[in-house]
């Protein structure tokens, strides 16, 4: 019993750090919506200046703690998220995360070359390599206790233990008990909802970054005296408390919270007590990401459809109709001119050089299968590559021939894909590129420690081939040979992609239900996917092994598989030509750097972290980048942007109708020219998505106390004239006024904070928060509140309820509530009755008018015509983008309402 | 197929087939080394160039670049004494490989296509990529014999010998001798042996069971339990088996870690508070380094540390040139000694007493000649000779015990005899 109290006990300490960590990594993802795979390199940041400010310069500990967690860590969590995660948080999901790889290589190696560059200053700074049993903020060496008989603890374990608890109460009280913490809590619940109630998301979203960072920097602070300095061990540490977050959801603070500690424990419980796996070589190591595996397949939430990311849209095919010269000359010239360079004019070591990019490029071709076709993150592609060359070496050194083991090897790696692939049917985005990293942690620790299978640390010998006359030996040949063969795997897959196949995949990647439905088999793509992807990097690793003339065991390892993919994604990861360029670059750069520009071990690897910077302006890698942006410019000169989007991935929206040209054109509500400006005032506006247009030329005015009401069928703009009039949606021409000031070049915040509300379709209210606080965000003061509860007992006696429990109808009632009770400027309501019972639509617009009768300016977008013509004062119709009739309630007929409906189109 | 793709392919068959009688005419040998008529690459009539390969920036906050101050001691030394032969020692430094495999095979072909050295020494790394390249080239290597590597290749040597006992070689009994020693014999004394969680601590629990079983030790425990990858917060679990694994539940008399120095610091500290008096033992924390920090001190006290060269602590005249050399090369300051000082230093003396064995004409031919029948006694990694080296470790060591925040020799250098290990 003594035992299982102290393994709890102390478990909990890592269980702090993992808990410190999880709900960082929450709080970011809750506010940007990516995960933070640097999240452990900002951890080790702090880690790092605590020592070098504390042992080097001789600060004294707890206020160089405190300043770095209150100031320094968000404040770089600040800067992120100016420079990087904002930008992040509206380009696809593949580059935030390989933007967030980027930095987790190069925070730490800034950290380095700062310190580098204060030692060359003269600053007293202490090496920080081979640093062990650092003092933390307590005393060091630790003291120790031992309360219980057999179970002890010291001060390095009780500061973390207070300061995690503190931590705990002080998140709890700021996320429950304060403004910013309600704010922050609506923004994570909904993002979009709160700018529309005027809060500025991208203002909180700061914020988040730097509790976040914060939280990361008492974590390094803490974990000094345990991991040291080692960035590699921080970053290890995070992915392990990625599974907290998962079982917090990547939402909840508390659940996050609780997992982390949770897992301290259980890691412990397994350390003590899992004696049954100690046959199995890695088994105790692996626990951590066996638990964070298993965590995924199990609380995954089929959210959004598994395995794809329709979030990252293809980009514009600059090239789409030109011909095949123009598309594939420049390359075919490149690749000739290499490899005739081999034998002209390339130094022994550059053929090497260049071997070896060409080599990895075929490797990196694999990720063109997975990501830039299938839309699945894998992290996993170097244990395909080492899984592929054991398998090639231990059969070599049986004695078969190159050929055929590499066959061999190549079939593992696809069998290998296969295995990987299955949490890919139930998982997607972010989920499906931590457990692909899970896998290949596992595989690693203990698929890859099988005495067997790796020969030690000795590995296998992979000869180069001899076939035929010619003999691979020669590293110009081999360079010659990797250039051919890279030819033939671009021009391979790139006939995949145009085959039924890669069409199949293109459906699957964006809405998989419509291509089961048509047939085709998710979750045989998903497979297919996966093993040609895993076969190719299997292919490749063979002869990026055979250029080495060794595997061992340890030579690619899952962190090696991150920065791969952070190197094609940088280049571009559509197109299997530029993985080829990402292999050369790769091998290449790093030797230019150190002959021409910088001695600096550190320098180029904090330029390649940067890349991720880039991505954020050019999503698609540098390889796109010049030619997509002259194409753009071309475009925009001759005036004929977005003629090519990929049809087949496109997403249609409910409220994008096929382009038409544009027609009708009313003046509605428009003739008083006396009395005060409108509330809200639309003029010739247009406006549209990408590049498909859907409102074409719009008036509208609606003045305060005044009811608009715009009718028409499914498809006419309704929805794309609301947002316009929020903000959301900026019109391509026109202008919007709101109270006669010029408001279009507002954003939905500014909008909102000139009095413009926007109840969106469906209910505008934050299920995840309470009634209360649903109202609180709008009402800061409690008398505005007891008013409404006063008024709606309903709501009054379920206060603490979670807005998400009640009913449709409660839910519109709690959406206008506070609207009653401090009347905005304009209401813009998109179909204020759907899904609603008839006793309650009829509820709803007494509401309405109610609000009318205060002042407020009406816009009401309604199906339900014949009830809302009750409380109308102008009516006007809108018909495939253009307003086909509008006039005064009076004049509405039936036959105009019917054809409204029917969309026969009422055309002057 | 679109016709560009097929001019694609029609070119790239017509560069392969230029490629295969060109390969086929040359044999595939581009650039051999060691042409014939006694010059070879990196010798000339007054120089010798040399290069290193050392870990010097990680991501793990685990370095060996002091190796390099070392070679270059004793490169200093060797020339202010007139060279080899005549030659001048041309050290270029070490490249830095970072831990990283790509980059090592990149730094051992940047060294001898671009920088053309005669020699790699030092060559000290946690991976050794480049090992098969720069043994096809030719290029003799001097390194820490802690890989593979070290242990068969003809032109790759370790300082203090092959490390790795390979199965039908043998086994250096250094350490279990020396433990023998200070507990006062091996018989009826227990030892627990702890390793990581992975291959290689499965090997090296395995290696020595059988080293200190031969010794006359009982085990009372050999495990490689713990986590290889993520370092325990709480040594507890471990402990607690630990300590009741002796002979009728008691402490065994003996703990003998096969782990690195983060590992060993929390397990003797968790070993310390549950009260265990007996011996603790582990190969790494050799590092007067480790003695700048209280919670190391303290962690570390008592321990008895296992080395395979001299202690810097012996009072031998090589001891005090190493002491002067490291201090000349770091520019007159006292710099704190470690064990990658003299991994580098030792590294090159190898290779600096072995050319000079191969006297004036230095080719690869005469050098590796000289090492074959190589052997020297009482240096500071004792008695060394080649071609033994390849196959096994030099058999020398000591142990050292930190005590009072000072390390003292415990069992002093001395070179064991080795068993067969199978």
């Amino acid at each position: 019993m003594g035992d299982l109290l102290g393994f709890v006990l102390s478990g909990l300490v890592s269980g702090a750090l993992y808990a410190l960590l999880a709900t960082g990594l929450v709080l970011s993802y809750s506010a940007s919506g990516l995960f933070n795979f640097a999240h452990g390199a900002t951890a080790y940041l702090c880690a790092l200046a605590f020592y070098e400010l504390h042992s080097g310069f001789g600060w004294p500990a707890v206020p160089t703690a405190l300043l770095l967690v209150c100031v320094v860590a968000p404040g770089l969590g600040w800067g992120l998220d100016r420079l990087m995660f904002r930008k992040l948080a509206r380009v696809g999901e593949t580059a935030q995360i390989v933007a967030t790889i980027g930095l987790l290589v190069a925070l730490p190696a800034a950290g380095l070359w700062v310190v580098e560059l204060l030692e060359r200053a003269g600053a007293p700074v202490q090496p920080a390599e081979n640093q062990f049993g650092l003092p933390g903020v307590g005393p060091s060496p630790a003291v120790s206790w031992q309360p219980l008989d057999g179970v002890g603890i010291d001060s390095d374990q009780l500061i973390t233990w207070l300061a995690t608890a503190l931590v705990a109460a002080g998140l709890w009280v700021l996320m429950r008990h304060t403004r910013l913490g309600l704010r922050l809590r609506a923004a994570v619940d909904n993002r979009s909802l709160t700018e529309l109630r005027g809060i500025s998301a991208d203002r909180l979203s700061s914020i988040a970054w730097m509790l976040s960072s914060g939280l990361a920097g008492l974590a390094g602070v803490l974990a000094t005296p345990l991991l040291g300095l080692s960035a590699h061990d921080y970053t290890l540490f995070l992915f392990v408390s990625a599974t907290a977050a998962v079982l917090g959801r990547f939402l909840s603070v508390p659940l996050a919270f609780a997992g982390g500690l949770g897992l301290g424990v259980l890691q412990n419980l397994v350390a003590g007590y899992a004696s049954f796996a100690e046959d199995i070589t890695g088994f105790r190591t692996a626990v951590p990401f066996l638990i964070l595996f298993g965590g995924l397949v199990v609380l995954a939430q089929r959210r959004r459809a598994a395995g794809t990311a329709a979030a990252d849209p293809p980009p514009v095919d600059y090239l789409a109709g030109k011909g095949p010269g123009r598309r594939w000359g420049a390359w075919a010239a490149a690749g000739a001119l290499l490899a005739t360079a081999f034998y002209t004019v390339t130094t022994p070591f550059w053929s090497g050089i260049l071997a070896q990019g060409l080599a990895l490029g075929l490797v990196l071709m694999s990720f063109t299968v997975v990501t830039g076709l299938g839309a699945m993150v894998s992290l996993a592609q170097a244990t395909f590559v080492t899984g592929a060359a054991l398998v090639a070496g231990l059969l070599m050194s049986h004695g078969w021939p190159f050929v055929a083991a590499a066959a061999v090897g190549t079939a593992a790696a696809a069998l290998l894909g296969a295995v990987v692939a299955l949490p890919a049917l139930r998982l997607g985005g972010r989920s499906l590129a931590l457990a692909t990293l899970a896998l290949a942690f596992l595989a690693d620790q203990v698929l890859f420690q099988v005495g067997w299978l790796r020969n030690g640390d000795t590995g296998w010998e992979i000869p180069r081939p001899i076939l035929g006359p010619l003999d691979l030996g020669d590293d110009r040949a081999l360079g010659v040979a990797l250039v051919v063969l890279s030819a033939v795997v671009v021009w391979l897959l790139t006939w995949l992609r145009g085959s039924r196949w890669g069409r199949a995949v293109l459906a699957v990647r964006s809405a998989p239900e419509a291509a089961a439905a048509s047939g085709v088999s998710v979750v045989r793509t998903k497979l297919l996917v996966f093993t040609v992807s895993a076969g190719l990097a299997g292919f490749g690793g063979v002869l990026y092994a055979s250029y080495n003339t060794r595997i061992t065991a340890t030579d690619f390892t899952a962190m090696t598989g991150l920065v791969w993919l952070a190197v094609v994604v940088a280049a571009g990861v559509r197109r299997p030509q530029f993985a080829v360029v990402a292999g050369l670059v790769f091998a290449v750069v790093p030797h230019l750097m150190a002959t021409y520009v910088t001695e600096s071990a550190h320098l180029p690897v904090i330029l390649f972290g940067l890349a991720g910077l880039a991505l954020a302006n050019d999503p698609d890698g540098y390889c796109a980048a010049l030619p997509s942006r002259r194409a753009a410019r071309a475009a925009r000169t001759t005036g004929t942007a977005g003629t090519a989007t990929a049809p087949t991935t496109q997403v249609v929206r409910e409220d994008a109708p096929v382009p038409v040209p544009a027609q009708g054109r009313a003046q509605a509500a428009g003739s008083e020219a006396h009395a005060p400006p409108p509330a809200l005032a639309l003029h010739g506006v247009r406006a549209g998505y990408g590049g498909a247009a859907v409102v074409h030329g719009v008036d509208l005015e609606v003045r305060g106390g005044e009811v608009l009401v715009l009718l028409g069928p499914n498809g006419a703009g309704k929805s794309t004239l609301c947002r316009v009039a929020a903000g959301l949606l900026r019109p391509s021409a026109g202008t919007v006024r709101v109270l006669g000031r010029d408001a279009g070049r507002d954003d939905t915040v500014r909008r909102a904070r000139r009095g413009v509300r926007l109840a969106p379709e469906g209910r505008g209210i934050f299920a995840g928060l309470s009634i209360e606080e649903n109202l609180a965000l709008q009402l800061p003061a409690s008398e505005d509140r007891d008013a409404v509860y006063a008024r709606f007992p309903a709501l009054a006696a379920r206060r603490t309820v979670a807005a998400g429990s009640l009913s449709g109808g409660e839910q519109q009632l709690l959406a206008l509530a506070p609207l009653l009770q401090r009347p905005p400027a304009v209401l813009v309501a998109d179909e204020p009755s759907l899904g609603l019972a008839p006793r309650v639509v009829d509820e709803v617009f007494r509401l309405l008018a109610e609000l009318r009768d205060s002042g407020t300016a009406l816009l009401l977008v309604e199906e339900k015509a014949a009830e809302v013509l009750g409380i109308a004062d102008t009516v006007a119709y809108l018909s495939q983008g253009g307003i086909a009739w509008s006039g005064p309630r009076s004049e509405v007929d039936r036959d105009r309402l019917a054809e409204a409906y029917l969309g026969t189109g009422v055309r002057r | 197929m679109p016709r560009p793709i097929r001019t694609l392919a029609a070119a790239a068959a017509a560069l392969l087939l230029a490629t295969a009688c060109n390969s086929a005419s040359t044999g595939g040998t581009s650039d051999e080394p060691g042409s014939p008529g006694g010059s070879a690459r990196g010798v000339t009539a007054d120089t010798i160039k040399v290069g290193g390969i050392v870990s010097m920036t990680t991501a793990s906050g685990y370095s060996k670049k002091d190796t390099d101050l070392g070679a270059k001691a004793r490169y200093d030394r060797a020339n202010a004494e007139g060279g080899v032969n005549g030659r001048r020692i041309d050290y270029l430094g070490a490249e830095d490989d970072g831990q990283d495999p790509a980059r090592n095979l990149a730094a051992a072909r940047k060294l001898v296509q671009q920088d053309k050295v005669f020699a790699v020494s030092p060559m000290s790394s946690v991976t050794f990529a480049g090992a098969d390249f720069l043994d096809r080239q030719k290029v003799p290597t001097v390194g820490w014999g802690t890989l593979p590597s070290f242990c068969g290749p003809k032109h790759l040597y370790g300082f203090n010998g092959c490390l790795v006992p390979t199965p039908g070689g043998t086994l250096n009994q250094t350490w279990p001798e020396g433990l023998a020693t200070v507990l006062g014999g091996a018989r009826g004394k227990s030892v627990a042996l702890i390793a990581g969680d992975n291959d290689a601590g499965k090997f090296g629990i395995r290696t020595f069971t059988q080293g200190f079983k031969a010794a006359g030790f009982q085990l009372a425990y050999a495990k490689a339990a713990v986590p290889a990858t993520s370092l325990p917060s709480d040594w507890s679990a471990y402990t607690k088996e630990i300590l009741r694994s002796g002979p009728g539940g008691r402490a065994p008399d003996a703990v003998v870690s096969v782990m690195q120095t983060p590992y060993n610091i929390g397990l003797f500290t968790a070993l310390k508070r549950s009260g265990y008096k007996g011996v603790i033992s582990d190969p790494t924390d050799y590092d007067p380094g480790l003695l700048a920090k209280d919670a190391t001190r303290q962690a570390l006290d008592g321990v008895h540390v296992l080395l395979q060269f001299q202690p810097f602590e012996s009072e031998s005249p090589a001891m005090a040139r190493f002491k002067a050399d490291i201090k000349k090369a770091a520019g007159g300051k006292d710099v704190p000694l470690n064990m990658h000082m003299m991994t580098g230093y030792m590294s090159a003396d190898l290779f600096l007493s072995i050319a000079a064995k191969a006297g004036k004409d230095l080719t690869v031919e005469s050098f590796q000649q000289a090492a074959a029948g190589f052997s020297d006694t009482g240096t500071l990694v004792g008695d060394r000779a080649e071609p033994k080296g390849q196959k096994e470790s030099f058999g020398c060591g000591a142990l050292v015990r930190l005590k009072n925040g000072r390390y003292e020799v415990a069992v002093p250098f001395k070179c064991y005899p080795p068993i067969p290990f199978g």
